[in-house]
């Protein structure tokens, strides 16, 4: 008799723990339901804001549209600091590129184009190459930042190349397809960006888009 | 007696469920992604085969077999332009197998629309590798990866490593 009391308030005790797990995992899902839809509205919001995507380049979902550009210093292929906040008051692109990728070779061009033809209206373009860098080589270290110089001397490109020491990349949401392109406008806000080629209209939309924006033009 | 296996059954079950229903807005939202959101993920995947049979002490070749996804391509073995990442082979020699040298496929030639003058070398689709090996007698794991830059139409990805492993029974 004793036994049974015993096994039945055991059981009773394990169903308690049970329901009390369930009913905290029950909570826990339904929270991270919640979060998970909040996110894919601020996203849906995010791109309807940017407008569609012509379909020459992915339709961007960028958690920085709208928000300002995380501020970065890297070093040019000359070896001299360059800061982002060196540019207040313009509207900057941001180019993520790289030697091996040869949609850049197409976007490029386009850029060195749109530098002369709005650099008098305030528009600067820093082009932040994120090809591999053996930071642990001085040698191959240096003959890799030579490599990127070297291509950037052919491909004329004319407004300064930054070299990536992988500290830029991440607070810009983890870069992976290129090009990746950020248009930020005068007051330091991202108003566009595009990954993967875009078309050249595009790109100049989203230029006028940052010049005309966040402040005197 | 029967109570207590009942309760410890039914604690297992309820136990099993509940992490599968932990698991199931992670798996649909991964399952989701399109390619193109899912760049992040392997571009190359190796297929076949899992374990060869080779003579001991003899030539032999393996022939390693890899699917790229639809819709991309990589750089072949001998890419025109030097800045572009060639597609190799990394393999870690096992102790008792030797590995020659090891034969890739040429390129088919591959334009973007915007440059149709400046042709690339390029995989797409399925293709095949081959690795000269000579094994002495025994079980042999054949471990290592495939190392390639891959592209879409507009975007290009860093470069990845896809792996490969091969047992190799040599008789």
């Amino acid at each position: 008799m004793k036994r049974n009391a015993l096994v039945i308030v055991i059981v009773l005790a394990a169903v308690t723990v049970m329901v009390w797990a369930g009913v905290v995992n029950y909570r826990h899902r339904k929270e991270e339901n919640a979060k998970l839809r909040q996110l894919q509205a601020m996203v849906a919001e995010s791109a309807r804001a940017s407008g569609p995507a012509d379909g020459s380049a992915d339709i961007v979902m960028n958690p920085l549209q709208g928000q300002m550009a995380p501020t970065f210093t890297l070093k040019d292929t000359s070896g001299h600091k360059v800061s982002l906040s060196d540019y207040k008051g313009k509207a900057v692109i941001v180019d993520f590129w790289a030697t091996w990728c040869a949609p850049c070779k197409v976007e490029i061009p386009w850029l060195e184009q749109f530098h002369n033809q709005y650099a008098s209206q305030g528009l600067e373009i820093l082009g932040v190459s994120e090809d591999d860098l053996d930071l642990d080589n001085k040698a191959k270290l240096a003959q890799q930042k030579q490599d990127i110089a070297t291509k950037a001397t052919q491909m004329k490109i004319n407004y300064p190349v930054l070299i990536d020491d992988a500290s830029v990349s991440t607070p810009y949401g983890g870069i992976d397809g290129l090009p990746t392109t950020f248009f930020i406008d005068r007051s330091g806000k991202v108003v566009a960006s595009t990954v993967g080629l875009a078309s050249r209209d595009e790109i100049e939309a989203d230029i006028k888009k940052a010049l005309s924006s966040g402040g005197k033009s | 007696m029967k109570l207590i296996s009942s309760a410890a059954l039914l604690l297992a079950v309820i136990g099993v469920g509940s992490a599968i229903a932990q698991d199931t807005p992670f798996k649909t939202d991964a399952n989701s992604s399109s390619s193109s959101a899912n760049s992040k993920a392997q571009a190359v995947k190796y297929l076949f085969p899992e374990q060869v049979s080779v003579a001991a002490g003899k030539d032999a070749v393996i022939d390693l077999h890899f699917k790229i996804n639809e819709g991309m391509h990589i750089n072949s073995h001998t890419p025109r332009d030097k800045n572009l990442i060639a597609t190799r082979l990394i393999v870690a020699e096992p102790q008792g197998m030797e590995i020659g040298t090891v034969d890739f496929p040429a390129g088919s030639d591959y334009a973007l629309a915007a440059m149709p003058n400046e042709k690339l070398s390029v995989y797409s689709g399925e293709f095949v590798i081959h690795a000269h090996v000579q094994a002495t007698a025994g079980q042999h794991m054949f471990e290592g990866a495939l190392r390639y830059q891959a592209c879409d139409v507009n975007s290009c990805y860093p470069p990845r490593q896809a792996p490969i492993a091969v047992s190799v029974i040599a008789k």
